[in-house]
């Protein structure tokens, strides 16, 4: 009998994460991931959000061996308008490597201005995965070599991982 | 006493593409130059210019080059333009609340419509964040009134300035084909060659061109043409090739587009050119002969700090180069005590009028099939056929730019799609409350990757450059209310568009709508904001509607060129018809706008200068 080891918390958000955003942990989180954007995502909601992040965390990990609909509906419909605002500045995060706070996430109506935002690192700026789904680059910050755009890019599903098939 | 020798060969005002590329021929030929810059001088590295980037929240095409656009409480509070030394416009105050606010806009703007275009004051000048482009005027375009009967020949032809276009399109480094920018009489020297083959045409080009190619509107053939292109596609001066990072506006990070600093560090290079940066040229002193005898100059250390000193410095030939709105307004500064009562090289009264830009419509829609935007240079080709015709006895040509950045003009994407999805939110369009509901979906999960890769793979645009009118009435003056931290007086300006320019942007926009039809696409092109001041009423097909306009950030016409001097404020050479060892350099010295992106004429003229200078110096 082995009892499986303790997923810890920076795990359990990249793994949260993943469910959120349709892209793979094992992209989100590579496994040679030099620029670490997870830890420095994981710390900057943590001290915006504080309880409110860690409660979004136990209610995952209270809830993750559920279906992934059924995890999003307690997230974002039975928990509260906090956790469910929170969630989607977590989403953002990694999609635009900014800083939406929730508060300014639930004012902003169906056609308003877009709510106020920071960039959380230059860094964070280039790991926007908004680019990746567009099978693109950040604009600024390009790894493909000349005359790349003359032909199709790569498969979605190598941006994101099976995920987002 | 004039009596000692200058200290200078030349002395330049403004370290811009001009007086970059004046300052190199000058150095070469071993004339001792120095070049008076408003703002910083060029950093080591651009370092510290890509961090600002990628750390604004509003990536405009200002971010990089100018710190103080917002004050640095870090939220997006604009800087007091009263406080800074060096102030200049930026794209953040054009909206209904601060275009004509003196507190947030440095341009003093009377109206009626916004003058909507912005400049740098920096070392390498406005094109630090030019996109490129690098087309020639086309022949007609140096001779409207004499074609199509509407407002001024240009003193010099179409092969008066061929060979300069050459000299041009290699300082930079231009890449394109020859034969397929021979168009609408362009014309070539039989063993030119451009220096670089021509950039590829992305996907977004090669959908368009398959939709229009045989097709024609309102009689004029569609044909989409690759944009010669100030930007590598081999190694070229030391720069690398083109890595497509979609960012040539505000800044390519890897500098394989030309921007002058590039020049400017070669003409440094010399040995012969110095640059002062930080360092205001104030006042023209003339003497009793009307010769330019010295210019006056303020200098600061901190661009919000105090003035840190003041001087002068005589030369034998002067140069501005300070672009189309702050070298007339240095001008009128300098009134020699009521000998130049109207400012310096303006007997003729045509200083500051005649202010024209590229009035841009924007148009987007989804193509029908992805075409894999946000990818490649911002633009690899434009329909460059409808730039000249007889319509032009009638109504303003156009260029349309095939945008390869997605909607990331249009409405500021990814970020806007991407909010939408997330936060159930529509500002796209792209997320509509499904039947029966009031709500956009928010997505999570696989849903939201499908969402926004359709929406993004399919996204694409068109820019449309309308040749504005000139018109004495569009005039840039000195506000005698508003000054800058260093007390001089901040630019004023008196723009609109004309009804010539007004019917050219209809027929920008009914041409928009019959190529989205012709390529099935759908189009989603927003009207503008009830209050957005960027936008005019018109009436098409008998129906009311309302267009918005961009500025191009092409600021063009005002000390015109001519062949009189009672109506143009230099010759053909671009020497001041009044004080004859003076030169006013750059975009302002255009008769007429037409329709190609500037910078390519301002190259080929500014290197015309520099020969004529040299030849006076001997």
């Amino acid at each position: 009998m082995s009892t499986p080891t303790p997923i810890t918390p920076l795990q359990s958000f990249v793994n949260l994460s993943a469910l959120l955003t349709g892209i793979d942990a094992s992209k989100l989180a590579p496994s040679v991931d030099p620029k670490n954007i997870k830890q420095v995502y994981f710390d900057y909601a943590l001290k915006q959000a504080g309880a409110a992040f860690e409660q979004l965390l136990s209610i995952f990990n209270a809830n993750s061996s559920k279906p992934p609909a059924e995890i999003a509906n307690i997230i974002f419909n039975q928990s509260g308008t906090d956790i469910c605002f929170l969630a989607r500045s977590v989403m953002l995060m990694w999609y635009l490597g900014s800083w939406y706070a929730p508060g300014a996430l639930q004012k902003a109506g169906t056609n308003t201005p877009p709510p106020d935002s920071v960039v959380i690192s230059a860094a964070a700026y280039t790991q926007g995965w908004s680019w990746n789904v567009a099978q693109a680059h950040p604009m600024g910050y390009s790894n493909f070599q000349f005359g790349y755009w003359a032909s199709n890019p790569p498969l979605l599903s190598d941006f994101v991982g099976d995920a987002g098939k | 006493m004039n009596t000692t020798t200058p200290q200078y060969d030349v002395v330049i005002v403004g370290a811009g593409v001009s007086g970059a590329m004046m300052a190199k021929q000058l150095g070469l030929a071993g004339k001792k130059v120095l070049i008076l810059e408003a703002g910083a001088r060029i950093p080591p590295n651009n370092n510290e210019f890509m961090q600002r980037f990628y750390m604004g929240v509003a990536k405009v095409p200002e971010i990089p080059y100018t710190p103080e656009i917002f004050t640095p409480s870090g939220s997006l509070e604009l800087t007091n333009p009263a406080t800074l030394n060096a102030g200049r416009p930026n794209t953040m105050t054009l909206d209904a609340s601060s275009w004509q606010d003196p507190n947030k806009a440095y341009m003093i703007q009377q109206g009626p419509l916004p003058f909507s275009s912005t400049y740098e004051r920096i070392a390498g000048g406005t094109m630090r964040h030019w996109l490129g482009t690098s087309l020639r005027n086309v022949p007609n375009d140096f001779k409207m009134k004499t074609t199509y009967g509407k407002f001024v020949d240009w003193p010099l032809s179409y092969d008066d300035i061929e060979p300069w276009y050459e000299k041009a399109e290699w300082e930079i480094g231009v890449s394109a084909d020859k034969a397929q920018q021979a168009y609408l009489g362009i014309t070539f020297a039989p063993n030119y060659q451009y220096p670089m083959k021509p950039i590829p045409p992305s996907l977004v080009d090669v959908a368009v061109t398959k939709a229009v190619t045989g097709q024609s509107f309102e009689g004029i053939p569609l044909v989409v043409t690759e944009t010669p292109a100030g930007r590598n596609s081999q190694p070229y001066q030391n720069r690398r090739p083109c890595a497509g990072n979609t960012n040539c506006i505000p800044i390519c990070p890897i500098q394989a587009k030309y921007d002058p600093s590039i020049t400017l560090n070669m003409a440094l290079d010399t040995g012969n050119v110095t640059i002062l940066a930080q360092t205001v040229a104030s006042e023209i002193i003339v003497d009793d002969n009307d010769l330019v005898s010295q210019i006056n100059y303020i200098q600061y250390d901190d661009i919000l700090g105090p003035a840190t000193g003041k001087g002068s410095v005589t030369a034998k030939r002067y140069v501005l180069a300070a672009h189309a709105i702050e070298t007339p307004k240095l001008c009128f500064m300098s009134t020699n005590n009521g000998r130049t009562p109207n400012g310096v090289a303006n007997s003729s009264g045509q200083m500051g009028r005649n202010l024209m830009d590229h009035p841009l419509y924007l148009a987007w829609a989804q193509a029908p099939e992805p075409v894999f935007g946000f990818r490649g240079p911002l633009a690899t080709s434009g329909i460059e056929s409808m730039r000249d015709g007889s319509f032009r006895s009638d109504r303003a040509a156009f260029r349309i730019e095939i945008g390869n950045e997605g909607w990331n003009f249009s409405i500021g994407d990814p970020w806007t799609t991407t909010l939408d999805f997330i936060n159930g939110m529509n500002v796209s369009q792209l997320n509509p409350p499904p039947a029966g509901s009031s709500a956009s979906p928010a997505l999570w999960g696989p849903d939201l990757v499908t969402a926004l890769n359709k929406g993004f793979s399919h996204q694409f645009r068109l820019g449309f450059l309308v040749e504005q009118s000139p018109e004495e009435s569009n005039y840039v003056t000195l506000s005698k209310t508003e000054f800058d931290h260093l007390g001089l007086p901040r630019p004023q300006i008196v723009y609109d568009l004309s009804q010539y320019t007004r019917a050219g942007f209809v027929a920008a926009k009914q041409t928009a709508d019959a190529i989205f039809n012709l390529m099935g696409a759908t189009q989603f092109t927003t009207p503008p904001a009830a209050n957005d001041p960027s936008a005019f009423d018109v009436v098409i097909d008998g129906k009311p509607d309302r267009l918005k306009f961009f500025g191009a950030g092409h600021i063009v016409g005002t000390y015109r060129m001519g062949d009189d001097s009672k109506t143009s404020v230099v010759d053909a050479n671009q020497r001041s018809w009044d004080h004859k060892n003076l030169f006013l350099v750059g975009s302002g010295n255009f008769c007429t706008v037409a329709t190609a992106n500037p910078t390519l004429t301002i190259a080929a003229l500014a290197l015309k200068a520099a020969a004529t200078v040299l030849e006076d110096l001997g």
